[in-house]
Order: C-alpha cells, then structure tokens, then sequence
C-alpha cells in the first residue's frame, strides 16, 4: 500500500477548516471565518447558489425570543416545557440560550453579507408575537429572502473560499480518537478527493428521508418533500455516526399532515408569519381545531375526513399576503395554482394524515453549546455541527445561520494551538473503494429503488402508532436490505449520490427503529400501541446513541442544565426589565 | 415530460444545469443546452423555472398528483 495519498487520491487539499454543507449555514460560517483570516475549503454536493432548504426561498427568520434581544430564562425554559409537554427535551439547553442571546449581532452580520433583514418601509417587519391559540413564546422576521442562497453564493464567492460544488462527503477521516477531514467524490465527473483539515464543520441540513415525502407521489417521482431532498438525506448524521459521535431522540421525530394538495401552504403557516391563521374544516364545512393523530383516526371514523385547511376568511389585505409569501418561498406554487385553476380565496387545500417525517430541532446530531460534536459528553476534537441536523438549537435559518457564524468567529483561537493532522492511509482506501464500488456493477438496482425499500420499512413498521413486534420486523427486515448496498450500480457518477445515501439511511433508520424499540412509553406524539402511559421514570430523559469501539451504545440521559453564568445572566436580565416595567 | 425546456427559447447560459439541488439535468456538449435526464428525482422545487433568466423552462405537476 502506497503511503502518498496523491497516488490514490485525484486531488488532495490541506486547509484549516472544511465546511461539509453549503446551505445558509455553510455559506455563512465560510465568509465569517474567511473574514477572519482562515483557509477554507466549502464541500456542497448540489450547489451553493440555490442548494439547502431555503434554495427556492424562505419568508421568515424565527430566532429571537423578544423584540428587544432579551433572553429571559423564562423564555428559554418555556421553549423547553412546551417541548416537554409533546414528550421531547432538548438535550443541552445551552446551545438554545446562546443561540438566541447573540440575534441582534447576527441581524447585523447578515446584512454585512448583503442578506435583506428589513421590509420593504426600511424596518423590521416583527411577526406578531404571541398568536391567540398559538403557543409560541417567541418571535421572528418576516422577510423577502427568495434569493437569500445566491446573495450567500455570491458573499462567498468573493471571500475568496475554496468552493467545491457537486462533491459529496463520504466519510470522516479520525486518528488517535480525533477527526482530521474527509473524503469525498465529485458526482458528476467521479474524481475522488481527500480534504486534511484542522477542524471539519457539518451543516448538511436535516433528515427526513426515513419517510416518504409529505406530499405523496404515488408513482415514480418520490421526492416532493417540503424541504430540499439533497439536504435532507441526513447526511450530516451519519457521517458523525460512523465516527463516533452521539446522535441523540432518533425515536423523536417530528410530524405533520400530508398535505394532499401540494400548492404547499407551508403546513399553514405562511399566513401565520403574518399574523393571521387559517382555519381548518372537515369535508362538510365545520370547523375544527388541527387534531392530533388520534383525534384525526377518530374523524376517519366518524366520516368526517378529507380534512382542509382554509384561508377563505381572509380579508383582502391578508390574501395579498399570502401571495407575499408564497413569492418570498414557493413562488412555483402561483403557476401550479393556476394551472389548477386554485384559488385560494375561493378553495381549500386538503391535508391527509398526520405522519412521521423528519427528525430536527431536537433530534440529530450531539452538540455543546460550542457547536463540539460530543461523544459521551466529551467534545470530539477537530468536530463541529450546526443548523438542523444538530440537535438542541433552533431549527431553520436562524439556527443554521447563527451557529455558522457564531462558531466562525471562535475557531481563529480554536485553530491557535491545534496540531497538523494525520491521516490514517488505509481509512482513504477503505473509503474511495466504497464511494466508487457502484460504477462498476453491473445490470444492478437503481439506489432510488433501495431507498424506497427503507422508507417502506420505516412506514410500515414504524409509523406513528409503534409497537414492539412492529418495530423488531422493521429491524430485521432492514437488516437484509443492507445486503443490497453492494448490488446498487452507478451508471454514471450522478448515481453515486443516491448509492452514499442509501449507505447513509441504512445507517440512520437502524439507529431509529433501535431508539424506537427502547423508549417503552407512549408520551405526546410517541405512541406506542402496547405501552400506552407515560413511564414517569422518563420525564425528563433522552436516549444517545454511538459506536464505540465497534460497539453500539444506546444511553438514556438527562439533559444538560444551563450554565449558572447564563443562569445568571438571565436573572440579572430578568431583574433589570422588572425593573424597567416598574419606572414605567 | 414534466419539466420541458424550450430549446429554441434556451440561450444555453448552463444555469439550470449549475444550479438544480438534485442535479436533474445533463450537459449536452453538442448542442450546448441542457436536458432533463433524471426527472424522476425532481422534488418540483421551481428554481429552473425561476432562474431561466429567459424563461425557457415549464414546470407541470405530475398526473399521479393531480
């Protein structure tokens, strides 16, 4: 065996920081730490300018808790009880104080990135905050960002980062318990390209995958997810997975209504950032409050079913809104509608069951509230991870946008007294020949036809409604579909993306339906058919899960309490605004 | 059939063919357009559509939707 990775790899580049991930998160992190005097290598497998899920668009930035940047403990543990109230908790609430404590400085680094933050009369335009009914305890920005990714790109771009489009990660490399880069392929000319790096970020979006898309697509079009199929592969998680980092609530996922007519309302709440919420009716015309998965079953038999959400109530000046909206975030849904002759005013869209979809917010990847990957609870040296697929912040773009510079800012002084890395040569064979295996296969199986297998298995035997014979044919079944891996073939290396992430949710689903089986307990939306109470010795816990020493560990563990200097700081924020309410 | 690109609109500006999140179309060296070569993994998110700067490509939702 050679010991000159050039001879093996197509290209070999040295740099301080890899970004593994170039939606709003990556590009972000990338100009901050470009600015701050860094080399750093981007890896994206579709392309920074349109890639991640706001590529199309996103209408608002949900990241601030008040209006007036103040971060009281109340509001981070009132996130944190409404959670509780649905069965999950976030495992570190740290990450979710700072994250939201710094939103005023991140409000002015994206503007510096030449992200529009304000409306169109020059100010914020502050979604209103609470809503009757609605239990937020927070607040956002409505904002015009259907072209928040090429302004990324194009800040990117001129911070002179070394950009490699269409080039997937394959593994992490590690030595002597550290992580030292990655290998990855190009998957449009196939070229297999090994990245040294002092630090290695992921920020490759969510997973959803495990599920068919919330829109369901009876044939053979399978991925009209809500979010960016390419960035909800999961990516991210298993990489840290396989290189023993924790993933943690791989039972928790989140769920919503399929929604049957796709002209995508965004789960209804497109008219929420602006205040007004629609209603929901049954086929008949009544109307009732969103029901839960049980209350939707009971419907079914009551005959009350299809189900719709309506925005026929509206008022003029909120219909221009909603089309405000859609051409902020789904602008494609004004030529569906027509094409349909749909209209909002006039029509209402229909919503299916509630199903299982992806796994974000609190689930995913293990992070402190530096944005370590942790194992245990020990941080992974050289590791990082923020936006969806950590678990603990908050989801969207503000998690993914504030984590990204947050953790820029701090690796100049990370990366101070790091050492060169090393790379173990045979982990760079071992994984050029498991991304390139598929090109050479023969009259195989389509990677697309596998995943279809593995979301099936999740569907069927997962679901919403668990129990524990369900959940052990899952896993067996899942168990020989990893035989078909290396019957995929990649006719070209496009298919080479398919075939990493069907390795990739292989991966993850055995690590659900694992979780699944050992949370015995039904509690919020978790449900399980043969353990119907709560288990009260699980208030309060969540399951990590990890390999060590080739060995799956499954761990049920308390959360990380605040820090007392954020118990601190918060009291004293508290103390200084009872402060203010009295003098006024 | 879906996603149809009017070859005599199409200026062959490769922004399509640089920018879909799920690399659904190919090159073709010859003619120096794009084409649709893996339809089946469109997640029908628009950005063709809204990017062809002339308005070259149409976007219909598949029947087994309708």
């Amino acid at each position: 065996m050679t010991d000159d990775l050039t001879e093996i790899a197509d290209e070999v580049i040295e740099t301080d920081v890899l970004m593994i991930g170039g939606g709003v998160g990556g590009c972000c992190a990338v100009a901050k730490a470009k600015e701050n005097g860094l080399d750093v290598t981007l890896i994206e497998k579709a392309h920074i300018d349109r890639s991640g899920s706001a590529g199309q668009g996103i209408d608002h930035y949900e990241g601030f808790f008040t209006r007036d940047g103040t971060t009281t403990i109340e509001n981070v543990s009132n996130e944190d009880w409404r959670l509780g109230r649905y069965g999950v908790r976030y495992p570190n609430l740290n990450v979710k104080y700072r994250l939201y404590k710094c939103q005023f400085w991140v409000f002015e680094q994206l503007e510096k990135l030449g992200v529009p933050m304000r409306w169109d009369d020059g100010e914020p335009y502050w979604i209103p905050f609470p809503f009757v009914g609605w239990e937020r305890r927070k607040t956002g920005l409505r904002v015009h960002w259907t072209n928040i990714k090429p302004i990324l790109g194009r800040a990117v771009r001129r911070s002179g980062a070394r950009i490699l489009n269409r080039t997937m990660a394959i593994d992490l490399l590690t030595k002597d318990g550290k992580v030292v880069g990655a290998t990855a392929v190009n998957i449009r000319t196939g070229e297999f390209i090994v990245i040294k790096a002092k630090a290695t970020l992921i920020a490759t979006g969510k997973l959803m995958r495990l599920y068919n898309p919330e829109t369901p697509m009876p044939w053979k079009y399978k991925f009209r997810y809500h979010f960016c199929p390419a960035s909800s592969a999961g990516d991210g998680y298993a990489l840290v997975y396989r290189a023993g980092g924790d993933l943690v609530n791989m039972d928790i996922n989140a769920w919503t209504f399929r929604i049957r007519d796709d002209l995508t309302c965004s789960y209804g709440s497109f008219s929420l950032n602006d205040g007004v919420p629609m209603k929901t009716y049954t086929w008949d015309g009544e109307e009732i409050i969103n029901p839960n998965a049980t209350r939707y079953k009971q419907l079914e038999d009551e005959g009350k079913t299809p189900i719709y959400f309506g925005f026929d109530h509206f008022s003029e000046d909120s219909h221009k809104r909603l089309e405000v909206a859609f051409a902020d975030e789904r602008m494609l849904s004004f030529k569906v509608a027509e094409d349909r002759g749909f209209n909002p005013k006039t029509h209402r869209y229909e919503l299916q069951d509630l199903s299982p979809t992806g796994f974000y917010r609190v689930s995913g990847i293990y992070i402190d509230e530096n944005f370590r990957v942790l194992r245990g609870n020990k941080p992974i040296e050289g590791l990082y991870a923020f936006g969806d697929g950590s678990a603990g912040g908050t989801s969207g773009v503000a998690g993914a946008a504030t984590g990204g510079l947050l953790l820029a800012e701090d690796l100049p002084e990370i990366l101070q007294d790091m050492d060169e890395p090393e790379i173990d040569i045979s982990q760079v064979e071992e994984q050029k020949q498991i991304a390139l295996a598929p090109l050479a296969v023969e009259e195989g199986v389509e990677p697309l036809e596998l995943e279809s297998a593995i979301r099936d298995i999740c569907e069927r035997y997962v679901g919403m409604f668990k129990s524990e014979g369900k959940l052990r044919e899952g896993l067996r079944r899942l168990g020989s579909l990893k035989d078909w891996l290396g019957k995929l073939s990649a006719e070209t290396p496009h298919h080479i993306t398919g075939y990493l992430e069907c390795r990739n949710l292989l991966d993850l689903a055995e690590v659900h339906i694992k979780a699944c089986i050992e949370r015995k307990e039904t509690r919020g939306n978790y449900f399980r058919s043969d353990y119907p109470d709560i288990d009260p010795d699980m208030d309060g816990k969540f399951f990590s899960q990890r390999i060590e020493n080739g060995k799956e560990i499954i761990e049920l563990r308390e959360p990380i309490p605040l820090k007392p200097e954020y118990l601190k700081d918060a009291e004293e924020e508290k103390a200084e605004l009872q402060t203010a309410d009295a003098a006024s | 059939m879906y996603i149809k690109i009017d070859l005599a609109t199409c200026d062959g500006c490769k922004i399509c063919y640089n920018v879909c999140p799920q690399d659904v179309f190919t090159w073709n060296e010859e003619t120096k357009k794009p084409k649709v070569s893996y339809e089946e993994e469109c997640w029908f998110c628009g950005i063709c559509w809204m990017d062809c700067p002339e308005r070259g490509i149409d976007i219909t939702y598949p029947v087994s939707i309708s």
